[in-house]
């Protein structure tokens, strides 16, 4: 969030109230303040696609507001009207035939002569699993296999502790290294990557999913990503070639119980 | 008929494939069909898997076989939904009509009916073209789901015939019979078109969750198949839905009856037929997406692959494209009823509210149109730290736009509240203190639900899930509640002013067709997603598609697909409207005079 | 009508809309996985094309035969397969296309194209062993050279490979069985391709003097390593493919290969 232009933004809204502008004018300032808000009031700033889907909901309902009630429209459309004929707007309707032109031809050499860049793309974030995947010859199950040390917690927690310590051990021999300190996705290599390494503390990745979701991704890493899934450039190595399965069912455990989260419960079909 | 499919199966079962098609959809419907089906075909069917020259699939010429299968099921599918929906408000207005003793009502719920016996031969003929191109482009997979269903094809034709028999009754026989028994027919012919749906329901969702069958895909229990995970839960959706969609039609043919209208009566009679319209498609709306989470939640538990790939992989941006016509289907639902407030005396004393409601429901439309994850260019992704905004991140998830659509929800009741009140002062002695109540109401479910909303990011996911169960009981509290004291309120309320029936600007007619135009582009994209969500699979899991068009497309190009289909559906039903008023027109007279011919209204 | 003719326009625009509105989001086609299996269902057409998959790969046909390659019939070792569709009807009397293709891969020497020498393995047969599904899926392909495919997985072609019949003594060399060269020469199917009494070439180059024109190192060379060295006018991959296939290198022991090399290197000619 950016206060200070924020601060301005509603300033300027307030300003313009003591004039008492025409409905018209009215519309385009807010217009120009939801994209000023969207394009500077927050940091970092809203990517590019999003904007234009926000402006195009401001922009209907902007028009809504304008043509619902039968009063409103007739102010519009009077004072469109006398934009375009009366003498006392030359200069601004000179300024804007002169404008807009322009904005669209700055619009057009700007986009054109960006940098080269790979594509815009939308990555899925979490991919659909398979059903089951193959470790070292055995099958999971990853829709009703449970995490096989996940009851000791429960039943044992000495036990519990010693795996979740395993846990620990593997997560700050092997990944550390792009997960981080305290698993927020900014490791030591993070910056190298696109897209970055998962952030853990963030409750809409581990925290929403379940721990067979997290087996497949650790044993599989990003050359196994479904083709769906592309483009992906994940730098995650697929684990299952360094780790033993006990070794990543204990950093799952480590990895719910240093971030405080609960894995996705089941749910249970009833 | 049914022993050699179990002996392929086993061969083949490997292959069979499916396709993603709307076949499935397909499966169903046809009435027309089942008829066809019932009389030699099935012997035929079930002897030909052995013949030697069977393929699995043929090419349907130009367009291929998965569009034309996808269109015509639509296509039959908005027929049906209409067809089914509109008897149920007919027969709801009748009674209206009944126990009120107005006379107009009746004549609604009678205009209504008109426009039901044409669609009812156009589902039908549709069925059947569906259930040929079924059988024509897609042999295996009509096969294999005979195998499973067979049974349920004979009592589907009864319930067709019983459904036509009923349907033409109750037409016909309108003011002919006494109205109990009439409103008797009505109430029959609900039943009976409700048990159609529900067994087609079984035929398309088996599809997408089987149940009921062993290993290699041999029937086990036809009632687990039939009634497998996700039956229920798309009965539900699609009764509501179908009002919705059915009222939003009728809406648009008053619309398009008022446009041509000559007399003011005329223009009276139809401003108020889209009002009630309107009304009956948004207050079937706004239960909907509730009933959509409990399909989405049983489609999760059945496979989270399933669930996954709805709602979090392939299709995560449909439900985006989704937000943004359920976000224009409330913004001009309110906008219908703010320019509605214009012919209304009295009105005038809400205008300034209205700004606040917009902004409120632009505010939560934003919300709800946010993706979770962005499109982003990497410089962008860069800034933000991946694909996740800081700030928008936060509003990409559920917990934010439940909020988001409990909120819009009340707003747009808010709305209607408002309109209601238009020319009406209430004189009971506690209207003041009713009104505190009504708003302390209302702010209290909008701290609440808000409150649920923000402390879903604070609990873990299976307990946010269940979050959304009380922020819609105390939406559906608020409604029922402040309806309730609503009612008392204005009971003998002094009336202020007149309800120009009637005097409505052209442009709160377009807003309905711009309603009923979204209603069934969604419709159709929330077909295709039920359908495509199996990707690679014609039934889930057990028989794979092995077509050409086994890929799933990208989403522009079944956004296309959609929006043809729902212009031929608008092409279709303005034929069907075009009939529906053809019965009220004057007698052909061999005598004309000249310039006295109809379709030169334009030239005065 | 002028309404109907404005309310279509209308439709028109919402509906172009909401289609803009699905091209804005990201574009992803997801493809169904791979599979190499063949289904009953499967139209002549599509068998076809796995069939042309096949022809290049499992069934090594191209390795031999060549597809419309315009040479003069005299300078081919092997037929030509250009127009095979067409000719396959007439080449027999009695025969229509699919029985003679048939016949053509399972009993590959019972009728010879004339001006050719009799050398085919049978097709069903290790090292190629193709299944009947897939030859079915071939002789579709080849139907396509010059004719339509009427062929599917439920065209009863008159033949069955019964997967539990005593397999051919090649595929079932023990390891290490203490064969002598001429029995390795015979275990392994070098004979389909090798002439060993006669100078004329067959799939590949005739063995019949190798022993005055290659060292045993060479020899030795020529088999662990067909591809290193490609006798003129052959083609590379064939060898390592089709031997491959009988499970000669991971057989063979260093005391029959080393009588194999042996048994070459005697086979001075004449």
């Amino acid at each position: 969030m950016n206060v200070l232009v924020i601060l301005a933004i509603i300033a300027v809204m307030v300003a313009l109230r003591f004039l008492k502008p025409t409905i018209v004018v009215w519309a385009i300032a807010w217009w120009f303040a939801v994209f000023a808000m969207a394009n500077y009031g927050i940091d970092p700033p809203v990517p590019t696609s999003v904007t234009n889907m926000f402006m195009a909901i401001v922009t209907i309902a902007l028009l809504a507001y304008v043509t619902a009630a039968e009063g409103r429209m007739r102010e519009a459309g009077e004072s469109l009207v006398a934009f375009f004929t009366s003498k006392k707007y030359f200069i601004p309707l000179v300024i804007m035939l002169v404008a807009v032109p322009l904005l669209v031809a700055f619009n057009v050499y700007s986009s054109m002569t960006t940098q080269p860049a790979p594509p815009a793309a939308g990555r899925t974030i979490h991919p659909p699993p398979p059903a089951t995947v193959s470790f070292k010859g055995r099958t999971v199950d990853l829709n009703n296999d449970v995490n096989p040390y996940r009851h000791l917690e429960d039943d044992d927690s000495e036990a519990f502790a010693q795996h979740v310590d395993n846990g620990r051990r593997v997560y700050y021999e092997n990944c550390v290294y792009c997960h981080g300190d305290n698993m927020a996705g900014d490791g030591h290599f993070a910056h190298g990557f696109n897209p970055i390494p998962a952030n853990f503390q963030d409750p809409t990745t581990i925290a929403m999913l379940q721990e067979g979701y997290l087996f497949w991704r650790i044993a599989k890493g990003g050359p196994g990503l479904p083709v769906e899934s592309t483009p992906w450039a994940s730098a995650m190595p697929a684990w299952e070639l360094f780790l033993s399965e006990e070794e990543i069912w204990d950093v799952i455990l480590f990895l719910y119980d240093f971030t405080d989260q609960r894995p996705r419960a089941r749910e249970v079909h009833e | 008929m049914r022993d050699p499919l179990p002996q392929r199966l086993g061969e083949s079962r490997y292959f069979w494939g499916l396709s993603r098609e709307r076949l499935a959809v397909a499966g169903g419907l046809l009435a027309a069909a089942a008829a066809v089906l019932l009389l030699a075909p099935i012997e035929a069917f079930a002897s030909a898997p052995q013949d030697a020259a069977n393929p699995a699939y043929r090419e349907f010429p130009v367009v291929g076989s998965r569009v034309i299968m996808w269109v015509t099921a639509e296509l039959h599918l908005m027929f049906a939904a209409f067809v089914l929906a509109v008897p149920m408000f007919a027969v709801i207005i009748e009674i209206i009509g009944y126990v009120s003793g107005d006379k107009r009502y009746d004549a609604l719920a009678y205009e209504f009916t008109k426009l039901l016996s044409v669609s009812f031969s156009f589902t039908a003929s549709l069925g059947a073209m569906l259930t040929f191109l079924l059988v024509v482009l897609y042999p295996a997979l009509t096969d294999y789901l005979m195998s499973i269903f067979s049974w349920t094809f004979f009592p589907y034709v009864a319930l067709f015939f019983l459904e036509a028999i009923f349907l033409y009754s109750y037409y016909y026989g309108w003011g002919k019979f006494n109205p109990k028994t009439h409103i008797f027919l009505g109430i029959m012919l609900n039943l009976v078109g409700t048990g159609i749906m529900f067994i087609a329901d079984a035929w398309l969702t088996f599809m997408n969750t089987p149940a009921g069958i062993s290993e290699t895909g041999e029937l086990v229990s036809l009632s687990a198949a039939f009634m497998n995970p996700m039956w229920m839960p798309i009965n539900i959706h699609r009764i509501i839905a179908n009002i919705a969609f059915g009222g939003s039609v009728a809406a648009a043919y008053a619309a398009f009856q008022f446009l041509g209208a000559k007399t003011d009566e005329e223009r009276a009679h139809y401003d108020w037929m889209g009002y009630i319209g309107n009304f009956i498609a948004i207050a079937a709306l706004l239960p909907l997406p509730f009933a959509g989470y409990w399909l989405g939640k049983e489609i999760y538990a059945f496979s989270q692959s399933l669930g996954i790939t709805l709602m979090g992989g392939t299709f995560s941006w449909l439900f985006i494209i989704q937000a943004i016509l359920i976000g224009n289907l409330f913004l001009a639902a309110n906008y219908y009823l703010w320019v509605s407030m214009e012919r209304i005396e009295g009105a005038e004393r809400f205008r300034p509210y209205i700004k606040y409601l917009l902004i409120v429901i632009a505010g939560c439309f934003l919300v709800w149109a946010t993706p979770h994850s962005l499109v982003a260019s990497v410089e962008e992704a860069r800034k933000m730290g991946g694909a996740h905004h800081p700030v928008l991140g936060v509003l990409g998830v559920m917990s934010a736009k439940n909020t988001a659509v409990n909120i819009l929800i009340l707003t747009t009741f808010l709305s209607f509240l408002l309109y209601r009140r238009g020319n009406k002062a209430p004189t009971v002695s506690w209207a003041k203190a009713g009104n505190i109540a009504q708003i302390a109401i209302f702010v209290s479910v909008v701290v609440f639900v808000t409150f649920l909303g923000v402390y879903g990011y604070f609990v873990e996911a299976s307990v946010r899930i269940g979050l959304s169960v009380p922020q819609v009981l105390s939406v559906i509290f608020c409604m029922i509640a402040v309806t309730t004291i609503d009612v008392f309120m204005y009971r003998n309320a002094r009336v202020t002013g007149k309800i120009k029936w009637g005097q409505m600007s052209a442009r709160s007619q377009y807003a309905l067709f711009f309603i009923a135009l979204t209603f069934a582009w969604t419709m159709g994209l929330m077909g295709y997603v039920r359908a495509g969500m199996r990707q690679h699979w014609h039934v889930y899991g057990v028989l794979e598609d092995t077509s050409v068009d086994a890929f799933t497309p990208t989403l522009g190009y079944a956004s296309n697909v959609v929006s043809i289909t729902v212009l031929i559906f608008f092409v279709f039903i303005a034929i069907v409207f075009w009939l529906a008023g053809l019965s009220g027109k004057k007698a052909w007279e061999p005598a004309v005079k000249a310039g006295g011919e109809p379709g030169e209204e334009g030239a005065e | 009508m002028k309404n109907a003719v404005k309310i279509f326009g209308f439709a028109i625009l919402v509906t172009a809309f909401y289609s803009y509105v699905g091209q804005t989001v990201p574009q992803k086609i997801t493809y169904p996985p791979e599979s190499a299996t063949l289904g009953a269902d499967m139209s002549s057409a599509e068998l076809a094309e796995a069939g042309e998959t096949i022809i290049s790969g499992k069934g090594t046909c191209l390795g031999c035969h060549t597809i419309g390659s315009g040479a003069d019939p005299s300078s081919l070792r092997f037929p030509d397969l250009g127009g095979i569709g067409a000719a396959a009807a007439t080449r027999v009397e009695g025969q229509d296309a699919v029985t003679y293709l048939a016949k053509a891969l399972y009993e590959p020497n019972d009728f010879i194209a004339e001006g050719f020498l009799p050398g085919m393995p049978t097709i069903n047969r290790p090292p190629i062993g193709l299944n009947d599904d897939e030859i079915k899926a071939v002789i579709a392909y080849l139907q396509t050279l010059g004719g339509e495919p009427t062929v599917t997985l439920v065209t009863d072609l008159g033949y069955t490979t019964e997967v539990s019949a005593a397999p051919t003594p090649g595929a079932t060399a023990a390891v290490g069985s203490g064969l002598d060269g001429p029995g390795v020469f015979q275990t392994y199917l070098c004979g389909t391709c090798h002439n060993i009494d006669a100078a004329g070439a067959l799939a590949g180059p005739s063995l019949y003097d190798v022993g005055s024109r290659l060292s045993n190192a060479e020899i030795y060379e020529a088999i662990m390593d067909p591809d290193a060295t490609i006798a003129d006018g052959f083609a590379g991959g064939v060898m390592p493919a089709t031997l491959g296939a009988t499970g000669f290198y991971t057989k063979i022991s260093s005391e029959e290969l080393r009588a194999l090399v042996n048994y070459l290197s005697a086979q001075t000619g004449g």
